[in-house]
């Protein structure tokens, strides 16, 4: 360790903590563009130079490295009029289309220039023209008159994906961003070039001009969508009903987690704002009424009250469980005890979307977030065996997934028979038409849980978005269910 | 002893063959050092020496070389920087052209005192034709037996590739020539780590200009002592100074570190020509602050060239008539720099632009009051600001002649 003083305060660092990181400690922040945690210090910016007592320039703060003794000042008058140059600089040729740029609201050159800047412009020459919607790939547009040159994007991509499709060209003022002739961006992370960028120069077809940064709400989730269990913000608007083209989730941006996936998402997994959105059923739906009005409550006292009239000893034979590993340790800890201990079934099954190919980064080969959670909640998760399922009477089905593993028609012909089938779904699907009641739940989103990823890490979440009016999570429905069955609900074990 | 023998640059053009060389006592100095000195007696004799690079920033080469770790598993590189980009110099190419085996022979003495197997001659694009002679050279001195395995009998090897740039004036600043070197686009690596320890391909590496390395020779073969009483006591040796410019006689003139301006301009060059006056001189290349008519008795040595506020760089000397406007001089030189910024760091990358716009559109009689001004703040906003030494290089002069020539300006400005 090594003791220093910055503004006054003395920091303890790591042996060649950076002094950037050294003043964050003490809360000391220093404005930076093409610093980003994950890279080595790159320096280009010029924007975190600040006072090291005894040298005679300036120096950057994201490359020097603390030593014993070292007093660092992070607001002197020449520290202040660098700041100030340095975002005359970059104005100079900075179009100022604010009004109409994605980035706006959350732009650190916007945001330092309220902070360090408020000067009056100088520059009355004529600005550099440049190609501001050039499609890299992937749904990404580059805005090369927005571009500050900070090659976070081209470093992301030689340093962290390895696949380096963005160079820096031409040079002086001329120089730009760009694709090796014209091979675009394709790999599964391309989505956190737009969340690297810190202005507007990379933004992303999927949200380009569809609101404003300001108007979002941003809240920490676990992504669902895979095993590894990646920290993601999903940024949303409140409101329902949505109309035709409405969003309530504008996107989900990479969280931070260095115990799991540091600053990065894949693009599949940033693709689950659909998800949240769209397919969702949203009200209790009656397969002979569909138009019916039907409230979940009454809908599953209805349920219970056929559980109850089955009796004790014949219920193993005849009521089946389909679960799925979307579910949190605590909705699977209530369906065991529901389920196993106190109905006693043993026809508990397990459906899952099929696994996909994992990239050999983040993305893993399930398809669900919480497969560790269901073997500790004590489920041995398997398939079910469609001629068990065909000789039950009541059927609970959680999720849509059946038909990824069995045709349609083969899976209509085993329900056919079957007198009470009840489907809890978030989505819509063609399993719908064979249950007789379809229950909507929350997805992973709206809800808040705990996931066993794939390396075993437990990771407790909150609720990142309301789910719509008449929408619960599983976890409700079950305790609800317990006491329409008389069962004691017990505080849900942890899994 | 011949003059021709200590000279860099010999009278007789056509000797700068092996043979001729040989004749002249070359490569006896490479000998002496690697048949019978340690390499640390020979980084300590250049150290003695203090000769200070003569590429412009004028680091000591001796105190460079002894920043190289010594041992170690990883390969030692030595660069050779014949970029010579720096406008107003021209003397590493006659180096290249007249003296070759000067440059191989310091080349070899260097990597044996530093523990180098493998050379690099970054030699500018430009220069694609002269580089042939010093290709043909190379393959002279292999065939002598001065480069390749087991040189003078020993276990020594050296091996020398010559590297070609693409005609960027960023690939003479060290790091970016590195980059260069490397296959990658040429632009400075941000320091510390600096390349004596973290260099070309991660390993310690040693970079020295022509005119440096050519010099080694003596330095070695004659004793540091002999290179001192040639130049000034703490800054010693000759210089090959390049005059250009308002003079009748343009061309190269080796003279001893610390002879005055005057001396050089009045009595090598000739003087300016009949009718013109001299208005002003960049003593040491574009980038190093000019001197007005009146400093002309400032010698031409680092600590004297500092006592003026420039310095002396690489030595190449540009005189401006009074015929010249200075605003044409400013152009070219806003120009210049706007033109070569490689763009990787903001102030450079868009001051340079800045000035150069500002500058072209008082030329096109459009000055605005507040114009000059600007141009010094802006210039003060990349001095010491930047990532390599460029932005000094582009601010200095840029903020000198502004400066010096303030009034003439300002009548271009309200023209």
């Amino acid at each position: 360790m090594v003791g220093l003083k910055i503004d006054g305060l003395p920091v303890r660092a790591a042996e060649g903590t950076s002094v950037l990181k050294a003043a964050e400690l003490v809360g000391i922040a220093i404005p930076h563009f093409c610093y980003h945690p994950a890279f080595e210090a790159e320096g280009n910016c010029r924007m975190c130079l600040v006072e090291v007592e005894g040298l005679p320039k300036l120096e950057l703060a994201c490359s020097t490295a603390v030593k014993e003794g070292m007093t660092v000042w992070t607001s002197t008058p020449c520290v202040i009029q660098a700041r100030r140059d340095v975002l005359e600089f970059l104005l100079a040729e900075h179009p100022l289309d604010c009004p109409i740029c994605d980035k706006a609201g959350e732009c650190k050159l916007q945001d330092y220039y309220e902070r360090y800047g408020l000067f009056a412009g100088r520059f009355v020459e004529a600005k550099e023209k440049r190609n501001k919607k050039v499609a890299i790939g992937k749904g990404l547009l580059l805005d090369r008159e927005r571009c500050i040159l900070c090659t976070r994007c081209v470093r992301f991509l030689r340093k962290v994906t390895g696949t380096g499709e963005l160079g820096v060209f031409e040079r002086g003022v001329r120089a730009e961003i760009g694709t090796y002739d014209g091979v675009p961006v394709d790999n599964n992370y391309s989505g956190n070039l737009v969340d690297i960028c810190p202005v507007g120069a990379i933004t992303d077809a999927d949200f380009r001009f569809k609101t404003r940064a300001w108007f979002l709400k941003k809240r920490p989730t676990v992504c669902p969508r895979c095993s590894r269990g990646c920290a993601v913000v999903v940024e949303s608007v409140s409101g329902y009903p949505l109309g035709e083209g409405q969003r309530r989730i504008f996107r989900i941006k990479a969280g931070e987690n260095p115990a799991v996936n540091g600053s990065w998402i894949c693009d599949f997994g940033r693709a689950g704002r659909r998800d949240i959105d769209e397919n969702r059923h949203v009200r209790v739906i009656r397969s002979a009424a569909p138009e019916e009005e039907l409230s979940w409550q009454k809908g599953l006292a209805a349920i219970a009250a056929r559980v109850r009239a089955v009796p004790g000893p014949e219920r193993p034979g005849k009521i089946a469980v389909v679960l799925n590993s979307r579910m949190t340790c605590e909705e699977m800890a209530l369906a065991k005890r529901v389920f196993a201990e106190s109905l006693g079934l043993g026809k508990i099954f397990f459906a899952d979307p099929k696994p996909g190919a994992g990239d050999g980064f983040l993305l893993t080969e399930e398809r669900v977030p919480n497969a560790r959670g269901a073997v500790q909640a004590g489920f041995s998760p398997r398939l079910p065996d469609l001629a068990a399922l065909a000789a039950t009477e009541i059927l609970f089905i959680f999720g849509s997934h059946l038909l990824e593993h069995f045709s349609e028609e083969a899976v209509s012909r085993a329900l056919a028979g079957i007198p009470s089938k009840f489907l809890f779904s978030a989505h819509t699907g063609p399993l719908d038409r064979s249950a007789e009641l379809v229950f909507p739940i929350a997805v992973p989103a709206e809800k808040s849980g705990t996931y066993v990823n794939v390396d075993g890490l437990r990771q407790s979440f909150g609720r990142a978005v309301e789910p719509p009016p008449g929408v619960v999570p599983e976890l409700e429905v079950l305790a609800y269910l317990a006491n329409g069955l008389g069962l004691s609900r017990g505080v849900p074990d942890a899994c | 002893m011949s003059e021709d023998a200590v000279r860099l640059l010999p009278a007789d053009e056509s000797s700068w063959r092996l043979e001729a060389y040989v004749r002249r006592g070359g490569y006896e100095a490479a000998r002496k050092a690697v048949a019978s000195m340690a390499p640390q007696d020979i980084i300590a004799e250049v150290r003695r020496a203090g000769i200070r690079g003569r590429g412009g920033a004028g680091f000591p080469a001796g105190l460079k070389w002894s920043f190289v770790p010594q041992g170690g598993p990883a390969p030692k590189y030595l660069c050779v920087n014949a970029d010579e980009g720096e406008p107003g110099t021209f003397k590493d190419r006659a180096i290249l052209v007249r003296n070759p085996h000067a440059l191989i022979e310091g080349m070899i003495i260097v990597a044996f005192g530093v523990g180098i197997r493998t050379a690099f001659v970054y030699v500018r694009g430009e220069y694609a034709r002269i580089a042939g002679r010093l290709e043909e050279a190379l393959a002279e001195a292999r065939a002598g037996g001065f480069l390749g395995r087991g040189i003078f009998g020993s276990d020594f090897d050296l091996e020398v590739v010559v590297h070609f740039g693409a005609g960027a004036y960023i690939c003479g600043e060290e790091t970016a020539l590195l980059e260069s070197v490397e296959g990658r686009r040429g632009q400075p690596r941000l320091k510390p780590p600096f390349p004596a320890v973290i260099g070309l391909f991660r390993s310690p590496t040693v970079i020295n200009n022509v005119e440096t390395l050519a010099n080694v020779p003596s330095i070695v073969g004659r004793g540091a002592d002999w290179f001192l009483a040639r130049g000034l006591a703490k800054d010693g040796g000759t210089r090959l100074f390049g005059v250009s410019g308002a003079v009748r006689r343009p061309g190269l003139y080796e003279l001893p570190v610390g002879t005055p301006l005057r001396t050089i301009i009045e009595t090598h060059a000739g003087g300016p020509p009949e009718g013109v006056a001299i208005k002003a001189i960049i003593p040491g290349g574009l980038s190093a602050p000019m001197l007005m008519a009146g400093e002309l008795d400032t010698c031409m040595d680092f600590d004297s060239l500092a006592g003026a506020c420039t310095m002396i760089g690489s030595a190449g000397i540009i005189v401006i008539g009074d015929r010249t406007p200075i605003l044409d001089v400013l152009k070219v030189m806003a120009r210049f720099y706007a033109h070569e910024s490689c763009g990787q760091c903001a102030p450079c990358r868009i001051g340079t632009s800045w000035i150069h716009k500002i500058v072209s559109r008082i030329a096109e009689g459009k000055g605005r009051p507040a114009d000059l001004d600007l141009i010094l703040e802006l210039a003060d906003g990349m001095k010491g600001r930047t990532l390599c030494p460029m932005g000094d290089a582009a601010a200095l002069p840029v903020r000198a002649l502004v400066t010096k020539f303030r009034d003439e300006l300002e009548r271009a400005v309200s023209r």
